[in-house]
């Protein structure tokens, strides 16, 4: 039997065919950034046992400060809430992070759950892409910082927002709702004359490299 | 005699150029500026519409948004749309504009034929008239909505964009007018992020309708220019125009349209910009300088066409161009009437000023002044021709003699002005009524974050509001952390004579007697309808409001409320500020649904939710079904297949070969943690203490009622770790109410809990080959009965793929779910299905599977519970551990008296008498064949899931009946769409009572 290939949620769009180098006249433009895996952690910043654990696979301690994004030697690292982590790493890394994870805080409260086939991160850059943040959340996207995150909602669907540089963002969703939230994206970003482009033309610091790690 | 175009200095059209447009089918021609009513007007054009109820003819009264008359039907096609008032049309060239009343026409309406008897059609008259026979109430309705409404909705789908766009922002100011100008500049120059809007084509608001104001040395036309150029030097000053905020909501949002493209023609509009945009705008701080808007006087006949209010009046001479009349009569209680009067007058017009203030004088000889009199009624056929003026007591609303009679071809009333509250009061409050100035106002000092400046809160005078505005405005810096020093700017306080308030001017008769007197336009109420409402003792305003209708229409009695709020006030004897006003609520003017919409069309209306299989679904032609927000396969159709065809051969494959189901939906948590199993005992009704590794068990979730909410199969991983599946439906429902219980109840327990729904893909292998299937695929489980029993899970490798294979059974068959990270899900499918050819693997959907589970009597939350069923009344008691140390959620109510009582619904199987009867669910199930129930012929209970069994050749059924567990084999009658079938009540397992299948 031939080896399964891994899809995707965007697969059914077929967005990587459709990859042309960005012009002037693409004032947003979109790449995905795909099969990277997604590792939920859990467990409390006071307890120190907990916390050197996880920096010792990580190689630093995970942010405690409310929406930030660290780059780690294992990946990034992204708060989502004060007993809630999601590590971005490369796929081919995911299974030994895991392992590392898991084993470094055996016996200890905390959850390390693989996620990986849950999410899929869009790349959202281009001149006018603060203006289609705009029309398409609520969040005040003007406002964020480099290095800081918000999970908030984009019509009936949630996703949260990272900002590594000023050229653009990631999204980073659900798969069920991958779906829904493409076809948004694309129809509210009409006027703004997409396009599809490879990740590396729209590359960011910190989640683009851990494609080719 | 009516409207002609005249020259004048300062008005906001350009005369250089002119466009086309057509009105009930006859063409003519304006200037670009000017609004599909002031070309009318310009035209001559004075009927613009027949009354809703009395078929009355009706011209423009307003010059905005408050005007209740001149609703047209705007374009053609797929882009027209009704009701648009014809003072806020912008006039395009092309421009197609038609009435939206008059039947057969304008000129000639049947309905006005029926407006004769008018007396017999007050208010309250359709729900006295048409009560009997009741039989006849549907041919009423329809012959009524005949008559009624005004404009058609389009017929063809919308071709336009709209869209979206949120605004963060220090200052949000409502209003461009003087207040608003200045408001915006203010915190422009203090560096606040700053928003102005304003609903007209361009800044100015009243400024454009009054030249002679003077604002720092400046006349009104070069303030504007001055503050406009001053806001766009300022980078973090945004200005929108056509922007009419018509919303203001929790914490600050103030939701707004902007009209982008409806002043240009169709084929002129930029295919990627939006026909209207929605902003919602979030500020620390709202300014509303929202302004007021003036109301008429009541009089009789005070609806004929060419009579308007002086502000309409003014504004179509000053921004326009247009003299509505040759010979006009004003009627007034302040200076107001004044300073329209002297422009009306130098711009040619005959003027006659009646004053209701007795020793009012002219301010020129360009016009004459009746000092002490008022309106009685107006006169003319179709049109205004003259007035009846009488002479009024000099306290009491009351005339003190029969009064002249003054031709004239146009009448301009003022009662005074109506600060515009509502964005202030939809959060549910109420204005104040302040006797000094005659109105309902919201106060100067605003409320925390919302700051109101000008007009709006009954600070008329110019020189007045700019000083207030800029104390407003100086707190609104300071909480927003500014220091600057406001100034005020010069403006000269004229002085002014003090007005008398009037609202329905006398006609030396009692109400009702003399000719009609309206208040609301739109909706044909008079000021007797509202004596009329008292009477009949509705005392409360809002009820006088519903019972005649004031305040109902697209204008939402902006004229008329006030004026109403004062007549009702007096008909009970009490006080206005007693009386109060109606109900402020958003939208503030119509809001097209596009704008509501924007991007959320079609397929981005609501989510579609597809699993990472669905392609092959596609591929195998599969019926879908809405299973909460998933797209599920339903059934998959072989070619020339019906459901039923299709449902019989999949159920047949399943309990006869293998079949095969994509069970992804279902919501999945993985819980960890030393007092994971506790923590299951809490949630769930039965027992997890003894769980051990590699075991699954059914769970069933309970409500604090006891009732049933959630059930599913949850695994034991590791001897901390849980994979607990949850309904499909239910799947969020769920994790927020483990998440409730422990934060807020139990936050000692050390458990985690987090979704991993979308991280694996489940297949569901089933049937009694399904194992011969699996080895094909899966080198490394055990899969030999002894070893992987029924209830077991195991880790291990399917075709290449790390997986977890759970042997549980929602058919009651020998059955495998396959569980895979979601990115292999289609692959893993695909694998399955070649690896199962060789025995006819039948793919099947939602349908077969209820069938299937149905055979078995297994439950559905939410089709065989609603909510009201304890597992008691489900006949599982073994899913009940009473036992348990702690409590369990749900376990104190079974207890209470109702859900302990006999008698209850319970849940058993039907079999209908005729084998090939399939029940409907939800039909009515009663002890007799006959249909009426009473004392002695209950309805017992209903149908919950029925279906056509293949594999028994026969029908089945699971009803809820009360006192069911008792009747087993009684027979009873279920009722549905007039037929009766009567069926015999049995257990609820129709296939494999002892449960052999699926432990083979």
């Amino acid at each position: 039997m031939s080896k399964p290939t891994l899809q995707s949620p965007l697969h059914a769009f077929g967005l990587d065919a459709q990859a042309v180098a960005p012009s002037a006249l693409n004032r947003v433009v979109f790449s995905e950034l795909p099969h990277l895996g997604y590792i939920v952690l859990r467990g409390k910043t006071d307890d120190s046992a907990f916390m050197q654990g996880v920096a010792s696979v990580l190689g630093q301690n995970v942010p405690v400060q409310p929406r930030q994004v660290l780059q780690t030697a294992e990946g990034a690292v992204l708060w989502l809430s004060p007993d809630e982590w999601l590590l971005v790493c490369p796929r081919s890394r995911r299974d030994a992070v895991l392992a590392a994870l898991t084993a470094a805080l055996k016996g200890l409260f905390a959850q390390v759950v693989d996620n990986s086939g849950g999410f899929t991160t869009l790349r959202l850059a281009g001149r006018e892409h603060l203006a289609l943040l705009r029309q398409l959340g609520p969040y005040d996207f003007e406002s964020q910082a480099i290095g800081t995150l918000a999970s908030t909602v984009m019509s009936k669907t949630s996703v949260t927002v990272v900002r590594t540089d000023a050229v653009g963002v990631l999204l980073v969703f659900r798969r069920s709702f991958a779906d829904y939230l493409w076809r948004l994206i694309e129809r509210t970003a009409k006027p703004y004359h997409p396009c599809i482009a490879a990740p590396t033309a729209v590359a960011d610091p910190v989640f683009t490299p851990l494609l080719t790690a | 005699m009516s409207g002609t175009r005249v020259s004048l200095a300062g008005t906001r059209i350009d005369t250089a150029q002119t466009i086309r447009f057509s009105f009930n089918g006859r063409d003519y021609t304006g200037h670009p500026g000017d609004t599909l009513a002031s070309a009318l007007l310009a035209n001559g054009v004075r009927r613009m519409a027949r009354s809703f109820k009395y078929g009355r003819p009706r011209g423009i009264i307003g010059a905005g948004a408050e005007e209740p008359n001149a609703l047209v039907q705007l374009g053609t096609g797929a882009l027209t749309v009704p009701n648009i008032k014809a003072t806020q049309a912008e006039l395009y060239d092309g421009l197609v504009a038609n009435p939206t009343s008059g039947w057969p026409s304008l000129d000639f309406d049947l309905k006005s034929v029926l407006g004769r008897g008018s007396r017999f059609m007050p208010a309250g008259f359709y729900s006295k008239t048409f009560k009997w026979p009741r039989k006849l109430w549907p041919l009423y309705e329809t012959v009524i909505r005949k008559f009624a409404g005004f404009g058609s909705a389009p017929t063809e789908a919308d071709p336009e964009r709209y869209d979206h766009l949120h605004h963060h922002v220090d200052v949000l100011v409502v209003g461009g007018g003087a207040c608003g100008l200045l408001a915006a500049l203010q915190a422009g120059q203090a560096g606040l992020k700053t928003l102005l809007l304003d609903e007209q084509n361009e800044l100015g608001g009243w400024l454009l309708s009054d030249t002679t104001a003077q604002i720092d040395g400046r006349n009104s036309e070069a303030y504007i220019r001055a503050v406009r150029a001053a806001l766009q030097d300022l980078p973090h000053v945004t200005v929108l125009t056509r922007t009419t905020a018509f919303g203001m909501y929790e914490q600050n949002l103030v939701q707004a349209v902007e009209l982008v493209q409806d002043h240009l023609a169709p084929t002129q509009r930029n295919a990627d910009m939006p026909r209207h945009r929605l902003h919602k705008i979030r500020a620390h701080h709202v300014v509303l300088a929202t302004g007021a808007i003036e109301r008429p006087l009541v009089f009789g006949n005070n609806d004929l066409p060419g009579v308007m209010t002086v502000s309409a009046g003014q504004t179509f001479l000053q921004r326009y161009g247009v003299l509505v009349g040759k010979a006009i009569v004003l009627c007034g209680t302040s200076d107001l009437v004044h300073d329209a009067a002297e422009l009306l007058a130098s711009a040619g017009a005959k003027v006659t000023v009646a004053d209701v203030r007795h020793g009012a004088k002219a301010r020129s000889n360009r016009y004459t002044v009746m000092a002490g009199y008022g309106i009685a009624e107006a006169h003319g056929r179709g049109e205004v021709s003259s007035v009846r003026l009488v002479p009024l007591h000099a306290e009491r609303d009351e005339a003190a003699g029969p009064g002249t009679t003054l031709a004239c071809d146009a009448v301009l009333s003022s009662g005074g002005l109506s600060p515009t509250v509502h964005l202030f009061c939809h959060d549910g409050g109420r204005p104040v009524w302040d006797e000094s100035v005659a109105a309902f106002v919201v106060p100067r000092t605003g409320r925390k974050g919302v700051a109101c400046v000008g007009a709006v809160t009954g600070t008329f005078e110019l020189a007045d509001a700019l000083a207030q505005t800029t104390q407003a405005m100086q707190s609104v810096l300071t909480s927003l952390g500014k220091s600057a020093t406001l100034v005020v700017p010069a403006c000269p306080s004229p002085q002014r004579m003090a007005a008398r308030p009037m609202f329905r001017l006398p006609d030396g008769k009692a109400e009702g007697a003399g000719a009609k007197a309206f208040v609301d336009y739109q909706n044909d109420v008079s000021a007797a309808d509202i004596e009329l409402a008292v009477r009949e003792n509705y005392h409360s305003i809002e009820h006088v409001k519903r019972y005649t209708a004031l305040g109902f229409g697209t204008d939402q009695g902006k004229l008329s409320n006030v004026n109403g709020f004062v007549i009702t006030a007096r008909a009970l004897k009490r006080p206005v500020s007693e009386v109060g006003t109606t109900t402020y609520r958003p939208a503030y003017t119509p809001v097209s649904l596009g704008a509501l919409a924007g991007t959320m069309r079609e397929e981005c209306f609501d989510p579609s939710r597809y699993t990472a299989i669905h392609a092959s679904h596609m591929a195998r032609q599969a019926a879908l079904e809405p299973v909460g927000q998933w797209l599920r396969p339903w059934y998959f159709p072989k070619p020339g297949e019906d459901m039923h065809a299709a449902v019989n051969r999949e159920c047949l494959a399943a309990r006869n070969g293998v079949a095969v189901m994509d069970a992804s939906t279902l919501g999945k948590i993985q819980i960890d943690g030393p007092d994971a199993r506790e923590f299951l005992n809490r949630i769930y009704s039965n027992a997890w203490s003894q769980l051990a590794v590699g075991k699954c068990r059914y769970g069933l979730m309970l409500d604090e009622n006891g009732m049933v909410m959630d059930d599913g199969v949850t695994a034991c991983i590791e001897p901390d770790q849980f994979y607990m599946t949850t309904t499909t439906g239910g799947a969020a429902r769920v994790l927020n109410w483990l998440e409730r219980w422990h934060q807020t109840e139990w936050p000692e327990l050390k458990v985690w809990m987090t979704s991993v729904t979308d991280h694996w893909s489940t297949v569901a292998l089933v049937g009694p080959k399904a194992r011969a299937v699996l080895a094909k695929l899966c080198p490394d489980i055990d899969l030999s009965p002894e070893n992987f029993k029924f209830m077991d899970w195991r880790a291990g490798t399917v075709c290449g793929l790390p997986a977890r294979v759970f042997r549980i059974s929602f058919s009651g068959e020998l059955s495998y779910e396959l569980n895979v990270e979601s990115g292999y899900g289609q692959a893993l499918w695909e694998a399955v299905m070649e690896a199962g050819a060789e025995f006819d693997i039948t793919p099947y959907g939602t349908e077969t599977m209820h069938v299937l589970r149905a055979e078995k009597g297994f439950i559905i939350v939410g089709q065989d519970t609603d909510g009201s069923m304890s597992p008691l009344d489900l006949d599982m008691a073994w899913a009940v551990g009473m036992k348990k140390p702690f409590s369990f959620l749900g376990k104190r109510s079974l207890a209470r008296s109702d859900t302990a009582r006999a008698g209850r619904k319970q849940l058993v199987g039907l079999l209908p008498e005729d084998p090939h009867a399939v029940l409907i669910e939800g039909a009515q199930i009663m002890q007799s064949a006959v249909a009426q129930p009473d004392g002695n012929n209950r309805m017992l209970g209903h149908v919950t899931s029925s279906y056509y069994s293949a594999f028994l050749g026969r029908s089945i059924a699971m009803a809820v009946v009360a006192g069911g567990l008792e009747r087993k084999d009684q027979t009873l009658h279920v009722h549905a769409h007039g037929k009766v079938t009567p069926v015999k009540v049995s257990g609820s397992v129709f296939v494999d009572v002892k449960g052999d299948r699926q432990n083979v």
